[in-house]
Parts: C-alpha cells; structure tokens; sequence
C-alpha cells in the first residue's frame, strides 16, 4: 500500500530453525463435523503441490500447512521465531539436497510457514536447517494512527495494492470478507502466534455449515468482521483485522482455513477494496532477491 | 448407581463411576507480570486458577478485578494425560473429597471445568476453602460422561453432567414442550442467549474438556445483561457434540463456571451440557428469575 511508515527504523535479525517433522499419536483418528473419525496429512513437514492462489479447501487433508513448517528445538529460541517472523520475510534453505534454495513466510501455525518453488519443496525433509531474515514487527503507519500492522514484512505491505486515501482512510484490497461467525479456534491467542482458524469454508459440507467462504485460496488477503487483533484475537463489534489466508483445508470441527494477522484497527479507518486477485501470489511469487530492488516502485504499479 | 429405564421398559447402559485423584492447583506465571488487556494494558492476573477465596455460585462473572476467577478450588494434575482425563471425565455435579492437608474429609462439588491443559473446579464450604492450600489432593468420584436419559430427543447430546444434578437443573427432558419441527424438545431455563459470533477461546476443542468463553460486556448500571456462576446460558448456532464449532440452527447450553476476563477472546467461560438442533433444544431466558447452579442444590456447608 501507498503509505508512510517507519520502515527505514525496523532492526531485520537472522533467525534459525529446522523443518519439523509431521506428528501424530498413536491412537490416530481426530473427529470430524459429524462424529466421523478420520486420519489425514497436511500439518508439519513438507507438504507438497498446495502454493499461494492455489485453493484453500478441497483437499483430503486436516490441517493443511503448505509448503514447509519450520520451529526452533529450544522453547525460548522457537517463540522468538515464532513472534519475530512475519509475513514476507525470506527464508533460505541452510542444509541438505535444498540448501541456498530460497523461499518466503506466509503465516503463522504455531510453526513458521514458508512457500518454496515446488523443485525446491520436493528437495526438502524434516531436519533441514533454515535461516529467516525476520523484520516487520514494530512497523507503524503514522498517518494511521489508530491501525495496528503486525507480522507484516515492509516490503510486502509496499507491493500491496492500495495506500492512504485523501479521505485519511487506509485502502486495502482483500479477496474475501469474513463474517464473525466464521471465527474458530485461534480465538482469545496472541495475535503473533499461530493464526485464526474460519469455520463454514470446507469444501463439501452441507449448507448448515457453509458461511461462504469456500472459494477461498492461499495467500489470500481477507477482512474479517468485528474482529480486534491489536493485542490478541478477539471480538470487538465496529473492528476489522486483516489477515492473509496461511492454512487450508481442515476437518477438525470448529477448525478450518486461517489468516495470519497483519493490520487491525477499527473499521472506519479502512476503506475495503474487493479484489479477487488480492493474493501473496500477486507480490511475492518472484524470488525475493528480485522482488528486494523492486519494491520501492511497486506500490499501485498494479 | 443410577438405573435409567426408559417409557418401554430396556434399560439404558449403566454408567460408571471412577474415582480420580486432583491436586489443588498453585496459580502460574511467565517470566513475566502482566498479561495484555482488550485494550493494550498491562495488568497483573489475579485469581486465575488455585484456591480463589469469598467467590461463590450465584455470585457476578463480572464482580471481581480477576482474570477467569472460579468460585473454589482448581485441580489438576501433574502429569498431562492424567490432567487431560480428569477434564474429561469430570462433570458437574460429582462429589470431591479432600484427602490430604488440614482440610483432609471435606466434601465439595464439581461445578465445571476450564481448558488448554484442563482443570476441574470444585466449591467448597468457605471455611473448607479456607484450609486448603495448593498441592492439597483431592478425589474426584467422576460419573456422567457417556449419560443418556431414555426420554432424549435422538438428536439431543447431554454431556458433563452428573445425572444426579440432572434432575435439579432447570432441564425439561419430559418431551411434552412442542420443538420447532413438531417433535419432541427438551426445554432449558437460562439466564440469556448468546449468538455464536461472542463465542471465543473454546472454539474448535473437545467439548467433554473445556469450556466455551463469552466475550460478553459487562452489565450496564442497572445490572442489565449481568451473569452469575452457575447460571445456564445458551448460544445459537454452535455444534458441541465432539469439538465445538459453527452450524446454523443449533443450541448449545451450557453452566457458567468462572468469571470475566480482560483478555481479547476471552470472557465468562461455560462447560457445555446439552447440545442439538434448535427444534429438539429450547432455552428459555429469564434475565431477572434465572437460577440455575446455585450453592443451595449442592448443599455445600
């Protein structure tokens, strides 16, 4: 978005973590809507052939983290890595069949997520070494005063569409507008972790239980309702918090694809843009040692 | 042992009781103090989970400067799968015994559980309360989960209920009250009716292991809109057969167990007891006359 921020006073930090494994426990099945038990992949590891624009839901699988997801061995070392990264950030293979290979963040999952070219994911294992380039946190739009921008990397916030309007109000163009019904589990967390889980966007599942929200595709860039993400996640009725759609297809109940946070603020202060094409693929699907000298000219080139 | 014989005379499957043992739970803190409020302040949370003094059933979620304060003690455990099983198999209504400490013979009552890593809260008379302390071990005669009263609508799910607490909730199993579709409703006395999107932390976990917060306001001067523990709350449009989560034209109702909370996402919090499609569940509010849990029907001294 065309806007002032502080950019220029952000620290950026390397961060280190590895490709977690894919787990589960031995007595397999979780529940879906209906009581039915199931066992599918998609959480942890490397999961292959789903990227940003790519369809959210539609898959048989729980959970779905496209790409890798990444954590840190220590406690304290994995939370810093878990608040510090943000979206957009470069993540760069660091050992194994895949090293130098580089990728970017598109959420949070209680792992780091990254999307790699698909030659690249296919290289990748559990245990692999990678080092984030982690900046974002602490970026402020001074003319908005009243918006917060969380786990946001300055470059992508450039290369979105949109910017400050001269009614002072903050355009931003999103693909979806999620109703608050649709929030589930990831409510009342901390808003730099993990992300907010929308219910009514499975595929397949009857009308009782759509909210409208079954086109959704990674990397969207969505609005959600009355939603208040400034210090946590929760609701607040007249608020917005935009977010970029980071999982997918879930049949956990109560679970299902999630935005990782970026802006909240209260509704006023935005003006919403519908546009299908508001997605991650749109800006960051180049490497990001193209996308770094570019960034300064791509603000409304769209 | 409770028989339950249903209207044509088969017995339903006899529950079991299992004896668990908690332990008094000590309060816990990060590194640091404070915690973020709704609003980006720092506070300290007091009264989150342990020994929470002078709170009662019947008391407001909304009178004390706490955070999730339960009236009595929290148990849990020292090792996670057990933790896990004592919220799970824990309902309100069980009889909890104190085993250890100067409190050692006193009896209380289950009156719900909280989430995340589980905890069973337990009222105690005050003056039992006040000789306990944290580490205290206490059994916990677990029985309801797995209850099926034979006059159940079929699409109706009662669950973390003690079936002797049953009888005395503001619950109508008798089938007469007309559903929406014609059929059969069970009726439920509550303090109000909250619509799905005030639903918070809760959403998408197993409704037998914690509990659902309410990211209600607080009262307005006069005590409009004001909720008490114990009270019997129903929302609309959540599904809390298995994990929580959003289907449209179903209830949930369920006991208020602890109180507010500064925390976004948070609130009052209420473990799920009965739970089904709107025309088989129907609450019936009652801002003013509401009583629903109350001290009285678990005869604490």
């Amino acid at each position: 978005v065309k806007v002032t921020t502080n950019a220029g006073r952000l620290v950026r930090q390397v961060l280190a973590g590895e490709v977690w494994p894919t787990l589960a426990d031995r007595h397999a099945y979780r529940v879906g809507p209906d009581g039915r038990p199931f066992l599918l992949p998609g959480m942890g590891g490397v999961t292959l052939g789903v990227h940003c624009a790519d369809p959210a839901t539609g898959y048989a699988s729980d959970h779905l983290e496209p790409g890798a997801s990444i954590r840190h061995r220590d406690p304290g070392a994995n939370m810093a890595l878990q608040f510090l990264t943000c979206v957009g950030n470069q993540v760069r293979v660091a050992s194994g069949p895949a090293a130098g290979a580089v990728g970017h963040v598109i959420g949070q999952h209680a792992y780091v997520l990254a999307d790699f070219p698909e030659p690249a994911a296919a290289d990748l294992a559990p245990g692999d070494a990678v080092t984030v380039l982690a900046t974002g946190q602490g970026l402020a739009l001074p003319d908005h005063r009243s918006i917060t921008v969380k786990n946001c990397d300055p470059d992508l916030l450039a290369r979105m569409p949109g910017g400050t309007r001269p009614d002072g109000r903050l355009e931003v163009h999103v693909a979806a507008r999620v109703p608050a019904e649709a929030i589930g589990a990831g409510a009342g967390m901390v808003s730099e972790y993990a992300n907010t889980d929308l219910m009514g966007a499975y595929q397949g599942l009857g009308a009782d239980l759509s909210l409208g929200l079954e086109g959704l595709r990674i990397g969207d860039v969505v609005a959600l309702a009355d939603a208040d993400h400034r210090y946590g996640r929760g609701y607040r009725a007249g608020y917005l918090a935009i977010g970029v759609i980071s999982t997918g297809q879930c049949m956990l109940f109560g679970h299902g694809p999630g935005p990782s946070t970026l802006l909240s603020g209260p509704a006023d202060a935005f003006c919403l843009v519908d546009d299908p094409e508001a997605n991650l693929a749109r800006w960051l699907h180049a490497q990001p040692d193209e996308i770094r000298p570019a960034a300064a000219a791509a603000p409304g080139s769209r | 042992v409770t028989s339950e014989v249903s209207p044509g005379g088969e017995s339903a499957p006899r529950l079991v009781a299992v004896n668990l043992l908690g332990v008094v739970e000590h309060p816990a803190l990060g590194d640091g103090p404070y915690r973020v409020d709704r609003d980006g302040r720092p506070y300290v949370p007091a009264g989150d989970g342990g020994i929470v003094l002078d709170l009662q059933l019947g008391d407001s979620v909304f009178g004390l400067v706490a955070d999730h304060a339960a009236p009595g003690a929290c148990l849990v455990h020292p090792d996670p799968a057990s933790r896990h099983a004592l919220a799970s198999y824990g309902c309100i209504g069980n009889r909890a015994r104190v085993r250890t400490g100067q409190a050692a013979g006193a009896h209380g009552v289950v009156i719900g559980k909280r989430g995340e890593d589980g905890r069973v809260i337990v009222a105690f008379g005050q003056a039992d309360l006040a000789r306990m302390r944290p580490g205290d071990e206490v059994a916990v005669r677990a029985r309801g989960q797995g209850l099926r009263p034979p006059r159940l609508p079929p699409d109706v799910t009662i669950m973390n209920l003690d079936p002797a607490v049953l009888a005395l909730l503001p619950i109508d199993l008798s089938g007469t009250a007309a559903g929406d579709g014609g059929g059969a409703a069970v009726t439920a006395g509550v303090r109000m009716t909250v619509p799905s999107r005030l639903a918070g932390n809760g959403i998408g976990r197993p409704a037998v292991g914690w509990d659902l917060d309410l990211q209600l306001p607080p009262p307005g001067p006069d005590g409009t809109g004001d909720l008490a523990l114990g009270d019997l709350v129903a929302v609309t449009d959540i599904d809390a057969r298995y994990n929580m989560g959003y289907r449209r034209g179903w209830v949930t109702v369920g006991v208020v167990g602890h109180g507010a909370s500064p925390l976004p996402g948070h609130g009052p919090g209420m473990t799920p007891i009965l739970t089904g499609p709107a025309g088989a569940v129907r609450p019936v509010p009652d801002p003013a006359g509401h009583a629903g849990l109350t001290a009285a029907m678990v005869q604490l001294q």
